[in-house]
């Protein structure tokens, strides 16, 4: 109300020109309306019935009781959810360094190739597996590994006798962590490469010229360059440290159950096949506030924002 | 920059470092191409040569038995046209809705822009595994579950893409649009005739990074469906490989038959990342700046 009264003429006039602009891009705010229905449905809508179904009962039909933070107690309570969590965290942390690690050193050592050739060829070679489905990974790697297999084989000449890596809990968390490897790095250096590929040769002039050797030209002129780079990866792959679903929903078995199943893993059995919403959504949105942490701990951690 | 003819000692690591890098280098093309090589050849072989033990990497004899008993006996057909028909649509419709949110947000002196961005921006901070009871229970309201249309419908548009195009758009010279709309041309003609034409690299990236999304998605078809004859092919996959002899027990599935499954879901993607390479670097810088 204040507003209005003590607004000068200026203003008065500044409203109308909004409202001319306004009316002017009516056709924009048309073409937007559909999207914004959309994305209100499809996107705001089910984060906040998750977020409301974890303070209610698991109830299929009819109405469903507040109750409160009662949710939330028995998620943490649940053992299964207790060793998902174990098992996130573990799963998770190797991947997000050996991601991280693995890939720069690839790219690295990729720069170092000379032949344009040679390189493409390798680093195209290395992208493929990131197009798979992580079905299909699982399908390579069953077949790495079973037990009549080629690693099984390599193991032979050894005189080791046959392993059922697949069924065998002590090799179940090697196991998902190396087919991320085997999926990601390539992807990952692959930013890596686009970055090292943007660096000003400038800066390699002036650094030879003073006489730097090429491993002091990698430590002292791409490292640096790279740090942005490093640090939106760090941030990429933290968001996902404990979402892991796609690889673990296609490997886990009951013989592996207890070193892989993850977090989301527990949210989909519970809420989906088990239809208990409730708790599955309490455990939900437990997870999004970790992940929430983890991923404003490794902001601050690399100066993301500054 | 190709700096061959100019090659100096000192622009190459010691020695000792070359061969390290290049025996790694190895390592990795070894252990990423022999995999792939070997489930080819697994596939291409006899049902009981596939199954003895030992790597193969030429199938001798050659033979394509795998496929036609995985194609038509477990009725794989089923599951790949699914995945082709939610894939190819989906894909469609979330290039157009997409670049038309990016193209409405595109525009300068547009009021309220600021809070179209940040609406938009919220939706990529949600993230979508995580609202899956959500999902479900919004597409069980709407009579979605078990249906091609949920699958379509869920994610078409995305804020990755709808800022993708509206970058694309944004580098577009305002001055085009400008004589257009002073020649009397509307807003759709502007948008269809000008924007469209000048964006096709735009429409690809996010077209290929979609239609991977779509038919590699595991997670958005378990949540929404539960019949068997509706899943898509990485659901079906998974099944053959690791449950089918459990919950069936009528036929063994040879491991001939499982690899030509691996191979036909595979294959699609290998064949359009060589027809659009240069796409993926595109998509994969954006949205490595975004983070």
């Amino acid at each position: 109300m204040l507003y209005y009264i003590c607004s000068s003429v200026t203003e008065v006039c500044m409203e109308k020109s909004l409202k001319k602009q306004v009316g002017k891009n009516k056709v924009f705010y048309l073409l937007f309306l559909p999207i914004a229905i959309y994305l209100i449905l499809f996107s705001y809508y089910p984060f906040f019935t998750g977020l409301a179904l974890s303070f209610q009962e698991n109830k299929l039909i009819g109405k469903k009781g507040f109750v409160g933070f009662e949710n939330y107690v028995s998620v943490l309570k649940d053992p299964n959810f207790v060793v998902a969590i174990k098992n996130s965290l573990i799963i998770g942390l190797w991947d997000f360094f050996l991601y991280f690690v693995l890939s720069l050193v690839f790219a690295l050592m990729l720069n170092e190739v000379r032949l344009k050739k040679v390189r493409q060829g390798i680093q195209t070679l290395a992208y493929v597996p990131y197009l798979f489905s992580w079905s299909v990974i699982g399908g390579i790697w069953a077949l790495l590994f079973d037990v009549r297999g080629v690693v099984n084989q390599c193991l032979g000449w050894f005189g080791a006798s046959p392993v059922f890596f697949l069924a065998s809990p002590q090799f179940a968390r090697p196991l998902i962590i190396g087919m991320g490897i085997w999926r990601s790095i390539g992807y990952y250096a692959l930013l890596y490469m686009v970055a090292i590929s943007s660096i000003d040769t400038e800066i390699f002039e002036a650094a030879r010229i003073d006489g730097a050797g090429r491993f002091s030209q990698i430590v002292h002129v791409i490292l640096p360059q790279l740090v942005p780079t490093m640090k939106t990866i760090i941030v990429l792959l933290a968001m996902g440290i404990l979402t892991h679903f796609d690889e673990i929903y296609v490997m886990v078995n009951p013989a592996n159950r207890n070193q892989i199943s993850s977090l989301l893993l527990y949210v989909y059995e519970t809420g989906i096949l088990s239809f208990k919403s409730g708790t599955a959504s309490a455990g939900a949105t437990l997870v999004m506030i970790g992940t929430l942490v983890v991923t404003q701990v490794f902001r601050s951690a690399t100066k993301f924002d500054t | 920059m190709e700096k061959q003819t100019r090659l100096k000692k000192q622009d190459l690591l010691p020695l000792w470092l070359r061969i390290i890098g290049m025996v790694l280098l190895a390592f990795i093309v070894v252990v990423t191409g022999i995999p792939m090589l070997n489930v080819l050849s697994v596939s291409l072989s006899t049902a009981a040569n596939s199954d003895s033990p030992g790597l193969i990497l030429f199938p001798s004899p050659l033979t394509f038995e795998g496929y036609s008993f995985i194609w038509k006996f477990t009725n794989l057909k089923q599951p790949f046209f699914n995945t082709v028909f939610v894939a190819v649509v989906g894909t469609l419709l979330h290039v157009f809705f997409s670049s038309l949110a990016g193209y409405v947000l595109a525009q300068d002196h547009l009021p309220f822009k600021k809070t179209m961005v940040s609406f938009v921006m919220l939706t990529m901070m949600i993230p979508s595994q995580l609202s899956m009871i959500g999902i479900y229970v919004l597409n069980k309201q709407l009579h979605l579950l078990n249906t091609y249309q949920g699958l379509i419908i869920n994610g078409m548009v995305t804020g990755f893409s709808v800022f993708l195009m509206k970058n694309y758009f944004e580098g577009i010279p305002r001055s085009l649009a400008e004589s257009a709309r002073l020649e009397g041309a509307s807003e759709f003609t502007i948008f269809n005739k000008i924007y469209m034409r000048l964006s096709l690299s735009g429409f690809m990236t996010i077209g290929t990074l979609e239609f991977i999304r779509k038919w590699n998605d595991i997670t958005m078809t378990i949540t929404l469906i539960s019949d068997m004859k509706k899943w898509t092919l990485p659901v079906v996959l998974r099944w053959l490989l690791f449950d089918q002899a459990e919950t069936s027990g009528t036929s063994y599935v040879y491991q001939n038959a499982k690899m030509a499954a691996v191979v036909i879901t595979s294959v699609p993607l290998i064949v359009l990342y060589f027809f659009t390479q240069n796409f993926f670097k595109e998509g994969a810088l954006v949205g490595s700046v975004k983070g």
